[in-house]
């Protein structure tokens, strides 16, 4: 129920930052598009599903995730089918789909994924520093710059909160594979 | 065995299918790639709007008797991207020119309240634009929402009081349809594109 | 020289398990490891020959060949130290072969992408895939043959990423932290019941480092492939050149301090001393751990518009980069040869010959990190003369020794005749040959240059000479190594 409560403060919040979203790319991509994945994984924090599941859901996710890092549909969002789809789909399609695989999946994919996410965040940060062309129209050059460096500030903060429990073992719980979400494992 | 992994097959395929589309078949993942593409596969027909240029005439966006037409949208005022695109209108007008193609050219303002006819005959000195072959014009203003919309260009304020768009060069073929973009400096191509339906 | 007062036998009994996991894995590895060092050879010694005109090469064909001989040979030193460390990992903590396997299979399929790149598309680019120069091939390739490049190094690289996961994870497992892996309580004096060994605090070091350089190596990587594929996204050339380095230069150093391992575990059955982790050994990891990633800014002296401050800490760690640790393996090595009455066959002669040339490796390398040097020396010889001294005579004399050790038989004895021949050819071999080229530099020939002039044959000839004997030598101990694999598993 906590959770269920949590879930709709986050699409809440997601909502009131509709204006925000339009000025600014960082707001839009790394603050309201997060809270719409965080509804959807707050609300299924409590449901279980079968092992076969995870991978299907797991891609389902992933392709979610992809499509909404096209900058095309970064515009596309801000258009009226465009936010319709980015309310449903993020936390439907994303938060909650990963929510469910994530438990099932092993310490060596959980590592390999979150790898992933820091070299692509780099990717994104090159890409967005230094584009000599607006990657997204809706948004000022300057803007594009701040969302790279964003990127990048957020990939060194993500290498960190990941990378600190692996060094120096885990704080509260006995030694464990894969640092970071291994509480809600299992 | 097989069965248990038809679901993750599934989910792959169904997703890859889906960003296949969502990019075009990975041609285009920006917008500005999306509408480049879009055109080409499917010309638009453009409304019949009339301008008003540098001189105060009216002229009509659709191409006349068989010419074809090149559209910039512009603010006078701009500091960096419409100059530089200027320069290579007036290159492509010169070369048109020689070769003795029914070509028109337009810088059409998207800031038709700043960009009076005076103001408009500024840039319009300033880059050589005469009037004949290339000319500057504003529309009304309530016909603006619909032409950005119609050619896809997005327009946004910046920190200095100017405006930052999509520059591009907009091709308006002789049956009046917006049928390419290409980048403000592809003269070459441009010049192949408006060459290639005329003699 | 030891702090370490920890109980020795309980320490000692848990690294003799008899056999090794997965000892058919790493000898297939070690197979392919062997085949694809000669072969490379050869093309080293096709260019050698070219350049001294003694054949008739094409230019375009003789960058085709250096890309494929640089990036054969990082990958293959890379992929035989991975083998070692994790045939020695294997000893202390459990590894999924499922892992291993999947870390061989993406690793083929990322060469036969980047060979196909190479001899299909005629990628010539250089193994560095140094940004733009992939995109700008003047019509000698496509922009497909660079893209099937880098994706062959992207699918190295993901196969690597398995393969530390997995090693950092049940390290992670069994030492609670890789820190304590690390050797952090001998180095702060804590008591450790169970201390890590030399073995595990090489593969927690390396795990660290070449996490961090695969992670940044394929940002950078991807990010050349959508400029590569999407005209009009950019990327900010200093800074890929400064990632590129990074991510080469540390996963050219992690190729000898996997295999470094091999010196660790397998010289103590000579000497009858185990090598043992101590305070000093720990420091010198956790060194290097720091060092290796800051060492490639001697790549970068000449780029003035790097910030000043980064050159001259680069030219700092330059001088201390491998130093710490070279040094205390260099020391321990010959104290405990020193003591023992040891055997030498070829395994121990190679492995001793790896810790010395290693240790010699860097003294050039040093030298070129100085700046005004630098200034100088930079794009000649001598930069191919320094790694090849530490490669050649360092990493893979240790890949060789530890073949070796691996078809070793039942008994050790002195070496016969033939080893004895192979080691002094491969010995006198690679020694002229890096002298050659360090010769070279420091009289200004440039490398990567496909065509010489008359002044520099002579150096060409002597160097292509003595590469026929590394040749030979290379060619009898992948031989000798394939047949005994032969004759002891019938
Ligand atoms: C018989 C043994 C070898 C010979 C004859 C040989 C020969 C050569 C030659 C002629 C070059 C080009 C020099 C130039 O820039 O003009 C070269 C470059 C290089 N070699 Fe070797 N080499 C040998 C062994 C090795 C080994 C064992 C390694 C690594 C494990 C290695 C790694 C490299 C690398 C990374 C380059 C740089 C490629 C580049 O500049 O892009 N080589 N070698
Ligand atoms: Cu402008």
């Amino acid at each position: 129920m906590r959770m269920i409560c949590l879930a709709l403060l986050a699409f809440a919040e997601a909502v009131a930052l509709r204006e925000a979203a339009v000025a600014s790319p960082v707001q839009h991509v790394l603050v309201q598009m997060p809270l719409l994945v965080l509804a959807g994984f707050m609300a299924a924090w409590d449901l279980k599903i079968p092992r076969g599941w995870a991978v299907p859901l797991l891609l389902a996710a992933l392709t979610v995730f992809l499509f909404w890092m096209l900058p095309r549909n970064v515009d596309w969002a801000l258009s009226p089918a465009g936010e319709t789809a980015k309310y449903i789909t993020l936390p439907l399609l994303l938060g909650l789909p990963l929510r469910l695989s994530w438990p099932w999946l092993g310490p060596i994919l959980r590592g390999f994924l979150k790898a992933n996410a820091l070299s692509m965040l780099g990717v994104l940060g090159f890409l967005y520093t230094h584009a000599p062309v607006r990657i997204c129209n809706s948004y000022l050059v300057s803007a594009q710059h701040d969302l790279g460096f964003a990127f990048l500030y957020l990939a060194a903060a993500l290498a960190c909160l990941w990378a600190i429990p692996v060094l120096f073992g885990h704080p509260r719980r006995g030694p464990l594979g894969a640092a970071g979400c291994s509480r809600c494992g299992a | 065995m097989l069965v248990r992994a038809l679901p993750s097959v599934l989910a792959a395929v169904i997703g890859g299918g889906v960003l296949w589309q969502a990019t075009d078949g990975a041609q285009a993942f920006t917008s500005e790639a999306a509408r480049r593409l879009d055109v080409v596969r499917a010309p638009r027909a453009v409304p019949a709007v009339q301008l008003e240029d540098m001189a105060g005439r009216q002229v009509p966006l659709l191409p006349q008797a068989g010419e074809v037409v090149l559209v910039e949208f512009i603010y006078t005022v701009c500091g960096d991207i419409c100059q530089i695109a200027a320069a290579d209108f007036a290159e492509i007008r010169d070369r048109l020119q020689a070769r003795g193609l029914r070509v028109r050219l337009l810088s059409v303002s998207f800031d038709p309240v700043r960009d009076t006819p005076e103001q408009m005959a500024i840039y319009g000195d300033a880059h050589d634009a005469d009037g004949a072959m290339w000319t500057v014009a504003r529309p009304l203003q309530q016909d603006l929402p619909d032409l950005l919309e119609l050619f896809d260009v997005t327009v946004i304020p910046d920190e200095w009081g100017g405006y930052q768009h999509n520059a591009a060069i907009h091709v308006i073929t002789s049956d009046g349809r917006f049928s390419a973009v290409y980048d403000t400096d592809a003269v070459e191509a441009v010049l192949a594109y408006a060459g290639g339906g005329q003699p | 020289m030891s702090t370490a007062s920890e109980p020795a036998a309980a320490g000692h009994a848990a690294t003799e398990p008899s056999a090794a996991p997965q000892a058919g894995a790493v000898k297939l590895t070690m197979i392919l490891s062997g085949a694809v060092f000669a072969l490379m050879m050869v093309f080293g010694l096709i260019m050698r020959a070219a350049q001294g005109q003694w054949i008739e090469l094409d230019p375009a064909l003789f960058y085709q060949i250096l890309t494929a001989h640089g990036a054969g040979m990082v990958g293959t030193a890379a992929l035989s130290g991975a083998a070692i460390l994790w045939y020695f990992s294997g000893r202390h903590v459990v590894l999924t072969a499922g892992i291993y396997w999947a870390f061989l299979g993406l690793f083929l399929l990322g060469v036969v992408l980047i060979l196909g790149a190479i001899f299909v598309g005629g990628y010539g680019g250089a193994w560095t895939f140094l940004f733009p120069l992939p995109a700008l091939s003047g019509g000698a390739w496509e922009a497909g043959a660079a893209a099937a490049f880098m994706l062959g190094y992207v699918s190295i690289g993901v196969g690597f990423l398995l393969y530390y996961l997995e090693l950092g994870r049940q390290i992670h497992a069994r030492y609670g932290s890789l820190a304590r892996a690390l050797g952090w309580n001998l180095i702060l004096g804590r008591e450790d019941k169970n201390p890590p060994p030399p073995t595990i605090v090489a593969a927690a070091a390396v795990t660290i480092f070449n996490s961090i350089g695969i992670i940044l190596g394929a940002a950078v990587l991807v990010a050349s492939l959508v400029h590569l594929l999407v005209p009009g996204f950019e990327v900010d050339a200093l800074l890929a050149k400064n990632l590129i380095y990074f991510f080469g230069h540390v996963f050219i150093n992690a190729s000898i301090y996997m295999a470094v391992t091999a010196v660790y575990e397998i010289l103590p059955e000579y000497t009858g001393r185990p090598w043992k982790s101590n305070r000093l050994f720990a420091i010198a990891w956790n060194a290097v751990l720091i060092f290796v990633m800051a060492v490639y800014w001697h790549h970068l002296l000449q780029d003035v518009v790097m910030p000043p401050w980064m050159l001259v800490v680069g030219q700092l760690v330059s001088y201390f980069s491998g130093i710490p640790l070279i040094a205390v393996t260099a020391f321990s090595t010959f104290l405990y040869v020193r003591g023992s009455k040891m055997t030498w066959d070829l395994a121990s002669s190679l492995l001793v010959l790896s810790v010395a040339g290693w240790s010699v490796g860097s003294i050039p390398a040093s030298i070129d990190g100085m700046i005004s040097v630098n200034k100088v020396m930079h794009n000649t010889m001598w930069v191919p003369g320094h790694f090849h001294t530490y490669l050649l005579l360092g990493e893979v004399a240790m890949a060789f020794g530890f073949m070796a050790w691996l078809v070793r038989g039942k008994t050790i004895s002195q070496m016969g005749g033939l080893d004895r021949a192979a080691f002094a050819t491969y010995l006198a071999g690679a020694a002229g040959f890096v002298t050659v080229f360090l010769f070279s530099g420091a009289a200004s020939i440039p490398r990567r240059w496909a065509v010489h002039y008359e002044e520099w044959l002579t150096h060409d000839r002597i160097g292509t000479l003595f590469s026929v004997l590394v040749v030979l030598g290379t060619l009898i101990f992948v031989l000798r190594f394939v047949a005994r694999l032969g004759r002891s598993e019938g």
